[in-house]
């Protein structure tokens, strides 16, 4: 309760015995939903990975190409060479 | 990443010559960009091809992610990037303006399968709604590759700016479109 971990008094007996059942099952099931959460990102990063991969291949290549070509880059924009 | 998709030791050497090369020449060392000009024509013809191959694995790799066994969509979703490479490389494509399309290409597909789970997880329903970190990391990914495609567009069209002003370097590769 606003960021507290809250105690609450139920009770003995049966009673708190099923309410302490149901949360331990609350409990588990979160748990699971998490795990199948974090699965699935795992899951999604890896599907990018590649395309990552490739950007940076890319980007490898295209600055090379502008070098040979002549070209600098100067504060993120690329310049030709006065002399190239 | 599956195997195949792995950078052979070979091609990884070649970019992190090209890379290093390029860092020297950008620092303004003329030998090294001398280096990096017989680099670029010896070697990046077969540097862009294999990465034009990768490319167009993950791409596969994608589409039947995105089709979840629907053939319809197997079909139809190469077909609509074969339209669009196409459409973007447009006619006599230069082996690094066919390898910014592929990448182009390669990010919109990852978008597009991003949408596809993102509906699906606003339709699961209240009772199987998904938490809020989870939510924000899914969007924090889909973020990046729309940073990362919106910056392919404008790679591409600064490439095509700059090589119609530059006698440009003669790399004879053949990338197959289709």
């Amino acid at each position: 309760m606003n960021g507290k971990v809250v105690r609450e008094y139920i009770g003995g007996g049966e009673l708190a015995r099923i309410v302490s059942e149901g949360d331990a099952t609350r409990r588990a099931l979160r748990k699971v939903e998490r795990q199948q959460e974090r699965t699935e990102l795992e899951r999604l990063e890896a599907l990018a990975a590649p395309v990552g991969e490739l950007c940076e291949v890319t980007m490898i290549l295209t600055r090379a190409h502008l070098l040979a070509g002549g070209y600098h880059e100067h504060k993120g924009e690329w310049r030709r060479e006065r002399r190239a | 990443m599956s195997a195949e998709l792995e950078l052979s030791a070979d091609f990884q050497e070649r970019l992190t010559e090209l890379s290093n090369l390029s860092q020297k020449a950008q620092a303004g060392d003329k030998a090294a960009r001398r280096e990096l000009r017989k680099a670029v024509r010896s070697s990046s013809g077969e540097v862009i091809a294999r990465a034009s191959d990768l490319a167009k694995m993950g791409q596969r790799v994608l589409i039947k992610t995105a089709a979840t066994n629907n053939p319809l969509l197997e079909e139809a979703l190469p077909a609509r990037l074969d339209l669009m490479r196409e459409e973007i490389a447009g006619e006599n494509p230069t082996p690094l303006e066919a390898l910014l399309t592929e990448q182009i290409v390669s990010l919109w597909m990852l978008l597009q399968l991003h949408e596809v789970l993102h509906s699906a997880q606003y339709k699961r329903g209240s009772e199987h709604q998904v938490s809020p970190s989870f939510m924000l990391q899914m969007v924090k990914i889909q973020e990046s590759a729309h940073r990362r495609f919106l910056a392919s567009v404008q790679t591409l069209a600064r490439v095509r700016k700059l090589q119609a002003n530059t006698p440009g370097i003669q790399v004879n590769t053949q990338i197959n479109l289709r």
